[in-house]
């Protein structure tokens, strides 16, 4: 196959839209995980969630960017009702147990789709605005990926903001730096988690919703983005919005390329590409030493 | 000199938690660290143990620089410390507890022979537990214990890692005052009978009078002053700083 | 206090703890129930309760014994599964070799896992170890199709032991106890490595790391031979496994086997030595029965779970284990 430059800067596109994605889901897990200590192993479960919402949602309304509004709200919902009902009785409790309830959570949720879905994949339409593409000189510009890419700096951005000049942003920052200090506060650590829980599965939902249009939505589609997610993290390090970020459009870019020029060799260079990492730098791009 | 620190720092970003701290001890004596809360006791003790590598300066154990000897090489060269906040392995019988720490001095990959067929081991971590009164509760599962007992669990597992220095971070913390009137008796034990060279953080100014043989205070981080106990009673500085706000309200 | 009065000979010592004959009766007792297991339950469950067991009580030396989350542990069953098949479909070698063949392939995937991750606590080693499986799944799946069949599973011919004497592996109740005697020497020789200086040492860890490691403990070296251990152990019953199915399956690499093997082992208890046998065995009885019922089994057993998590951490055997404690103290003191 000739490399033009056209079919390169294409791919480039094609990898930060899908880098997008990734970003928005581990960026949530990272969240998660820094704030509460909990490794969300349905993670990608909510992930499926949003896009069904999404489909639920569109099928009953009609519109695009309504069904995406309330199928962020409803899974974040769903979450916080899971971190309300059953996931914070297990703080402080070892590491494991979270991890392991939010484990049988993702084995749970996804049958339950089924049985109300059924195994045949929805399909999402892409909004009327988004679809088709631009032309840049003989350069193809799909919308819609462009659209993932802009999405995803807006929500960084949103966040960045959020983090640094709200007062519950800066709180879930301390919390994450210092858990104890924040309780020693007199804050209400207890609202604080759940906000940041709800958060977190919020950005999975969203990253759900919006990948729903371009792949399959079926009931098992966030178990390889669990995976993912988890890659990309170990890749940005944990607990590190940048470096979900950066972690995640490194993932996108590498997939992207390695399906053009090696297919098959598509799904084992995201774990080939963490495994090098963790060689040159152990704790991932962004880790702190201390932290693990 | 045993243990030496030379101009031995530590900085946590902008804050020096210590700062330029010149120490030493001789084989066979008992010196203690006093400070006010934050005055870099604990930190110290981390530089010497290994926790912590030094930001500048140096730490000399029997003339070797073991700045940065890593902290499990550095109990395998003699240099062992309890923890302030009580470290114990919880769900292991208290036999247990100080036998795993007699072990590392023999075994850690032999993965066939039966751990308890040492007897050498069993003998030493038995010997332990009777000097610090813990042999008849052998059998118990050490998360069981009563806190003073605890505290006793925590310098037992440290003396079998066979010390030749012993560093103990507030034995008393949280004692009733008669178990601190024990607890200052055992340490006493520990280093007439045993020999043991033994560096002493306190918060209870009361405990380090009485048992040590030199005294140095601590304040932000710099070394304030280091003599006897009577003199360092006398110290004009050191009562201002320190003892002259009298009692402060336990932190912990 | 007894220190005052102090005795002029040395208390006798009682190094085993009541948790350690209790575990010690309750593996015997196991053991010679899996005697008769073939004739209580069908002959394929009873084989296949027997490798799942083994695979549990390997990945239990990390989770319950050194406190290591091990989410990667498809990749050590199926590594073993593989390698153990592909030197009989390729070799054309014997049973015993396959298992040899299994047990290298196991320990190269955990030395590969420990290389990478070992200096890495909690969720970062359950996520590297993950991601690791996962990639020789794909790996398995697609560009070494060649040799994997990818996702046809790489069958293998009738296989029967000649060495010490004559075992017809095709016969379910030979094969049975073929498996059976296996498995027991490595139960054994799991019990034995646990109740050495290294595995005292690694309960140390998962019960103090930072104490163990000032005692003087190497413990990257420690946590590195456990993974090995766990590895071997794990790719001894992915070479069973192989032999039972009479294939190396993809399925078998996929991550839900480092899921279904958590379960079991949490189910039985990891705090145990015989809980992930017991685990095993019982998850895998319900799952052949509740099938019969329903077609939601992974809607119950991932509530079931919740449901353990929440109100049973301990598990099964780990419960009895402490009511049992609950019972003595009051005796004790």
């Amino acid at each position: 196959m000739e490399l033009s430059w056209e079919i390169i800067l294409m791919q480039v596109i094609m990898g930060l839209a899908l880098g997008a994605i990734y970003v928005l889901l581990a960026s949530g897990l990272s969240i998660i995980f820094g704030l509460l200590d909990v490794l969300n192993f349905a993670h990608g479960t909510f992930y499926m969630l949003g896009a069904y919402a999404m489909f639920t949602a569109i099928s009953l309304c009609g519109n695009f960017w309504v069904g995406l509004v309330a199928a962020v709200v409803i899974v974040s919902l769903i979450g916080g009702l899971f971190e309300i009902t059953l996931l914070k009785r297990l703080y402080g409790t070892d590491q494991i147990y979270p991890l392991l309830l939010c484990f049988g959570l993702g084995i749970f949720i996804p049958d339950i789709i089924k049985m109300a879905f059924g195994l045949i994949g929805k399909v999402v339409d892409y909004p009327a605005m988004l679809q088709g593409a631009t032309f840049v000189g003989n350069l193809i510009l799909p919308k819609y990926r462009i659209f993932l890419v802009v999405l995803m700096a807006l929500v960084l951005l949103a966040l960045y903001v959020f983090m640094k000049k709200t007062s519950i942003g800066m709180i879930i920052r301390a919390a994450t730096r210092d858990r104890l200090m924040v309780n020693c506060l007199g804050i209400n650590v207890s609202r604080v988690w759940t906000v940041g829980f709800m958060l977190g599965i919020g950005l999975a939902a969203l990253a759900g919703a919006v990948a729903a249009p371009m792949v399959q939505t079926i009931p098992n589609m966030g178990d390889e983005m669990t995976v993912e997610a988890f890659v990309v993290v170990v890749i940005g390090g944990l607990g590190s919005l940048g470096g979900a970020a950066l972690g995640g459009l490194i993932l996108g870019q590498v997939v992207s390329f390695v399906s053009l020029l090696a297919p098959d060799w598509s799904n084992v260079s995201i774990f080939l590409t963490m495994a090098l990492i963790l060689v040159l730098r152990p704790r991932g791009l962004f880790g702190e030493e201390g932290r693990d | 000199m045993l243990l030496q620190t030379k101009g031995i720092c530590k900085h946590f970003g902008g804050l020096k938690a210590v700062d330029q701290v010149d120490f030493s001890i001789e084989q066979g004596k008992l010196k203690s660290i006093i400070g006010p809360n934050g005055a870099g006791k604990t930190t110290f003790f981390n530089l010497v143990s290994g926790l912590y590598k030094p930001t500048h300066g140096q730490v000399t154990f029997q003339g070797k620089d073991v700045s940065h000897a890593s902290m499990n090489e550095r109990s395998q060269l003699g240099i062992t410390k309890t923890y302030q906040i009580t470290s114990i392995f919880p769900r292991l019988s208290v036999f247990e507890n100080v036998r795993l720490a007699a072990q590392s001095r023999v075994s850690m990959f032999n993965s066939w022979r039966k751990a308890y067929s040492y007897s050498a081991i069993n003998n030493r971590t038995m010997e332990i537990l009777e000097h610090v009164g813990l042999a008849d509760q052998q059998g118990r599962t050490a998360s069981e214990l009563s806190h003073g007992e605890k505290r006793y669990l925590e310098i037992g597992i440290a003396l079998a890692t066979e010390p030749t220095i012993l560093l103990l971070d507030e034995p008393t913390a949280g004692m009733s005052p008669a178990e601190t009137v024990e607890a200052t008796h055992l340490i006493r034990k520990l280093s007439n009978e045993l020999k043991l060279t033994i560096i002493l953080i306190e918060h209870d100014i009361s405990v380090v009078m009485g048992i040590s043989d030199e005294v140095m205070v601590l304040h932000e981080g710099k070394k304030l002053a280091e003599d006897t106990p009577e003199k360092i009673s006398a110290n004009e500085t050191v009562q201002n700083v320190y003892l002259g706000k009298g009692a402060e309200p336990c932190s912990r | 206090m007894s220190a005052k009065q102090k005795t002029q000979e040395t208390t006798s010592y009682k190094p085993y703890s009541w948790q350690a004959i209790l575990e010690f009766r309750a593996m015997w007792v196991v053991l010679a129930l899996g005697l008769v297991l073939p004739f209580v339950i069908s002959k394929p469950l009873a084989t296949e309760i027997m490798v799942y067991a083994l695979f549990a009580l390997a990945f239990n030396l990390l989770l319950g014994h050194t406190g290591i989350i091990s989410f990667g542990h498809a990749g050590y069953l199926g590594a073993g599964a593989y390698a153990g098949a592909m030197v009989v479909y390729y070799g054309g070698v014997g049973v015993w070799v396959s298992l040899l063949a299994a047990m290298a392939g196991g320990t190269l995937v955990a030395v590969l896992i420990g290389l990478l991750a070992v200096k890495r606590k909690g969720a970062y080693f359950a996520m590297i170890s993950l991601a690791i499986a996962q990639m020789l799944y794909f790996l398995a799946l697609s560009p070494f199709k060649r040799w994997t069949d990818g996702e046809d599973s790489l069958k293998l011919p009738p296989l029967s032991v000649d060495f010490p004497f004559h075992i017809d592996l095709s016969d379910q109740l030979s094969l049975y106890y073929f498996v059976f005697v296996i498995v027991a020497l490595a139960v054994l020789a799991q019990w034995r490595i646990l109740s050495s200086p290294f595995g005292h040492a690694l309960k140390g860890i998962r019960e103090n790391e930072d104490r163990i490691r000032a005692c003087g403990f190497d413990i990257t070296r420690i946590k590195f031979l456990s993974i090995i251990y766990s590895g071997l152990f794990s790719g001894l019953a992915g070479g069973l496994l192989a032999i039972y199915l009479g294939a190396a399956s993809i399925t078998i690499l996929f991550w839900m086997t480092s899921g279904i093997v958590v379960m079991q082992t949490v189910l039985g208890g990891t705090h145990t030595f015989m809980g992930p046998f017991i685990g095993t065995a019982v998850f895998l009885y319900l799952r052949n029965n509740i099938s019969n019922y329903t077609d939601r089994w992974e809607m119950w057993v991932g509530a079931m779970f919740m449901a353990l998590i929440l109100l049973f951490p301990e598990g099964i055997w780990g419960t009895i284990v402490q009511k049992i404690g609950e019972r003595r103290r009051p005796s004790a003191s």
